[in-house]
């Protein structure tokens, strides 16, 4: 809205997602921009679903809102879920990480298997990564959050530089060589699919 | 003086299409009218309510009430540590099935508030009122805050008697409108009514009804997402109530004989009553929610409106917001106590002015809501669990075995009220556990309930509520869960631990010698240890009186180290699915058998329940080797 992009980054509570939006949250502010993001947490982190969202612009206003117009999600239920986040020709970059929630582990609840259909019944735009195994690739499979961000980041207007940066400011520094490779195999994966979707 | 009479306000015009009757206007036959002070006359008024606990903490103007009220048959009356404590008490002998009636004055209130504002939420078992005795003028307190605000901010009712027979009646109201609304409902009184004497007619006692506890988590654990299911009926119910505030007997429009009416409650009534004998009247017993139908109905009788009510102008800002004309605070003084003549004066200039033009009040609409009524059906949920290898899971294990009413606080073992645990019965505010199980187990004379509170939270509000409890003979079980640190939050330091924001070390508070020192049974035992874990909640459970057993074992979050890791016999596993209702997030079935993630910490609680030997422990030193 009025020329702000929202981000939401939805996951399991411990998957990563405050860190993926501190990085993209310093990636914006290193391009320039005003930005401002809200996490919600407390309870959430345990186990429960998280959403964080990032929204970044010449100036923002509101640090929420309704619609995103990028939803990255780090579990592939949570990305089901996100949907519902997103504008109408949004990009969903999700994981195909799978967390069984306790109802489905007992039988109550089944997990859902449409994410592709739901993702093109609305006209998003999707890109499903194998995060996990990249991350291992890379060093650690904590680091699946920014394989994911290495892959949203085609859809960003953020220079090279500027994710670097960003990745620089919000990452420890005895893991950031780890994430750096992360981030960049996440692109590259991401890249295949837009050619190859 | 005299009482609210519902014969006159029919002859002028009738209030209410389906009044429901006063309850129990039958005069007691053999005695004859009581001169009692409002206090005296609250604490009888129970008593014929079939009211059986009754607690509060000492502060004038209320204080006669709990005294009175010890005297009476039938009737168990408790001074608490302090006013959070008295209400959180009552809740739990509500909880058990008994009438409750809670005391204060108005500042204790603002202690009482945290369970005050949530119990709107959860509502009641039996029902529960609480009086606010308030202190215009300031005779004997700090301030004069006008507690009608608390009403109107946690959205509950408010019954505000204008003398003693009217205090003496309205008790029985109250909780028929607690127990028919599922709300607590404030009954205010201000020093002049609480201090004052009238005549009070007894009545014929009003049986309370059976209400057996019931456990319900969706009412009466406030995590997220029951709360806001709860706080949407809150909303709902403020509707019904202002419906049956138009209806009620208890608002009594009276007719006068010149163009002049007044809106009044409480003693401010009397005051007005004897200052303008020949106005008319909107006398408001039930005060909140304001009966805007009967407010407009005034306006339709006479011209001149004026509202009449100490300290703040509580009912004129709603009158003003319904864009209806009236004389409040601009003549009638804000701050101090009231008499007929300070109201005549005020008022008196106001009748020989011009009336202003008559208007049509606006009265808003019901308030749109965004959380629907019911969870939407569609994607499964995915609330917060407990840690793989959390020690509390093992704590709700071992009083599972027992058939005590799990009451809970606030913490990360709140979520062991989730499925598929559902370990825990309430969570109503930070260290309400510890008062709730001293009234429900008061309310029902032997230990029935539990409490459940983390060591963070312990130091919170835990001591208070334990100290209430030695000193009022409570019978109980608390389990502290100590992990050494506020977990919910992100791992704070607390009193128990020493640890400050800056990480330094201060000095430490020790649970077990606290409890000790406050005369105590406690015992300390490694949760880890599910068999010595086991047997110190046996023992504490099946010995009268009061104990603590303090489960110690730091959040697994902050161990490196893990115990070890479970492996399963594929051969022996059938998937019968028991160890899931453990509710680790480590266990998940597989395409043969259980299998576990790297999640797993080797706490073993799995292997106990497991009934075909199919899971075993790997002691982390055996793996490495």
């Amino acid at each position: 809205m009025n020329g702000t992009t929202t981000v939401s980054l939805v996951g399991v509570g411990g998957q990563g997602i405050l860190l993926g939006a501190a990085v993209l949250a310093e990636t914006a502010m290193a391009a320039g921009l005003d930005v401002k993001a809200s996490d919600v947490k407390g309870m959430a982190q345990r186990g429960g679903s998280v959403l964080s969202t990032v929204r970044f612009g010449r100036h923002v206003y509101s640090p929420v809102a309704r619609h995103a117009d990028v939803v990255f999600a780090t579990e592939l239920l949570e990305g089901l879920r996100g949907l519902d986040l997103l504008v109408p020709r949004g990009t969903l970059v999700c994981a195909t990480t799978r967390i069984l929630p306790g109802g489905v582990l007992r039988g109550e609840e089944a997990y859902p298997d449409e994410l592709a259909a739901a993702a093109a019944a609305r006209g998003a735009r999707l890109m499903l990564l194998d995060a996990e195994t990249l991350a291992r690739e890379a060093g650690n499979a904590r680091a699946a959050n920014i394989v994911l961000l290495g892959a949203a980041s085609l859809v960003l207007p953020f220079s090279p530089d500027a994710w670097d940066h960003g990745l620089g400011a919000a990452v420890p520094a005895k893991i950031l060589d780890v994430n750096r490779r992360a981030f960049a195999l996440g692109r590259d994966a991401g890249a295949r699919q837009e050619v190859d979707p | 003086m005299r009482s609210h009479c519902a014969a006159r306000a029919m002859a002028w015009s009738s209030p209410c299409r389906r009044a429901p009757p006063l309850i129990g206007y039958t005069l007691c036959p053999v005695e004859r009218a009581l001169f009692l002070s409002g206090n005296e006359a609250i604490a009888r008024g129970a008593q014929r309510a079939g009211v059986r606990f009754v607690c509060g903490y000492p502060g004038t103007p209320s204080t006669e009430i709990v005294e009175t009220a010890a005297s009476l048959e039938g009737v168990h009356a408790e001074w608490c540590v302090n006013e959070k404590v008295a209400l959180e008490t009552a809740v739990g002998a509500s909880l058990a099935g008994v009438r409750s009636l809670v005391a204060m004055k108005h500042v204790g209130l603002n202690v009482a508030a945290d369970p005050f504002m949530t119990l709107s939420l959860t509502g009641v078992n039996a029902g529960v009122v609480l009086v606010s005795a308030d202190d215009p003028g300031m005779h004997s307190s700090q301030n004069e805050q006008d507690n009608r605000a608390f009403a109107k901010f946690a959205k509950i009712p408010m019954l505000e008697p204008a003398d003693s027979q009217e205090a003496y009646d309205f008790v029985a109201e109250a909780f028929a409108l607690s127990e028919e609304f599922d709300t607590p409902v404030m009954l205010r009184t201000t020093t002049r009514l609480s201090h004052g004497r009238g005549r009070a007619l007894p009545r014929v006692p009003v049986p309370a009804p059976e209400l057996p506890y019931e456990r319900d988590i969706a009412k009466y654990v406030m995590v997220p997402q029951n709360a806001r299911r709860r706080n949407r009926l809150v909303l709902e119910r403020l509707q019904k109530l202002r419906r049956r505030a138009e209806e009620s007997p208890l608002n009594v429009l009276e007719a006068g004989t010149v163009d002049f009416g007044i809106i009044a409650s409480g003693v401010a009534y009397q005051y007005a009553r004897e200052a303008f004998p020949k106005a008319w009247y909107l006398k408001l017993g039930l005060s909140h929610p304001l009966p805007y139908e009967k407010v407009a109905r005034l306006y339709q009788s006479v011209a001149r409106v004026a509202v009449v009510e100490e300290l703040d102008p509580f009912i004129e800002e709603q009158v003003r917001a319904l864009g209806l004309p009236v004389m409040g605070k601009e003549v009638i003084p804000a701050d101090g106590e009231l008499d007929p003549e300070t109201v005549f004066r005020a008022l008196e200039p106001f009748l020989a002015r011009r009336p202003p033009r008559r208007r049509r009040p606006v009265t808003p609409s019901a308030p749109r809501l965004a959380t629907p009524p019911e969870v939407p059906a569609g994607l499964p949920v995915r609330p917060p669990v407990l840690c793989p290898g959390c020690a509390h899971r093992s704590v709700y294990a071992a009083l599972q075995r027992h058939s005590l009413a799990p009451l809970g606080d606030i913490g990360c073992y709140t979520l062991g009220a989730l499925p598929p645990l559902r370990a825990l019965d309430s969570c109503l505010c930070m260290g309400a556990s510890i008062g709730m199980m001293s009234g429900f187990n008061q309310a029902l004379r032997r230990k029935a309930a539990a409490a459940v509170i983390g060591d963070s939270t312990f130091f919170h509000s835990g001591v208070t509520p334990l100290i209430d409890a030695v000193y009022n003979q409570s019978e109980g079980l608390v389990l502290v869960l100590d992990n050494r640190t506020t977990a919910m939050t992100g791992h704070q330091g607390h009193p128990g631990t020493g640890l400050r924001p800056d990480r330094s070390q201060g000095p430490a508070v020790d649970v077990q010698r606290l409890c000790e020192g406050i005369g105590v049974r406690c015992a300390t035992v490694d949760a880890t240890d599910h068999k010595a874990l086991d047997a110190a909640i046996r023992a504490e459970a099946e010995t009268p009186g009061l104990g603590v057993v303090v489960a110690l074992a730091p959040c697994v979050l902050m161990v490196r180290e893990r115990a070890g890791r479970v492996v399963v016999d594929e051969e022996r596993c059938n998937r019968c699915g028991l160890c899931l209702d453990v509710g680790c997030p480590a266990l998940a079935p597989g395409e043969v058998a259980m299998t576990l993630t790297d999640a797993c910490t080797g706490c073993g609680l799995c292997v106990e329940v497991c009934r075909r030997g199919a899971l075993t422990l790997e002691p982390a030193e055996s793996r490495g080797a």
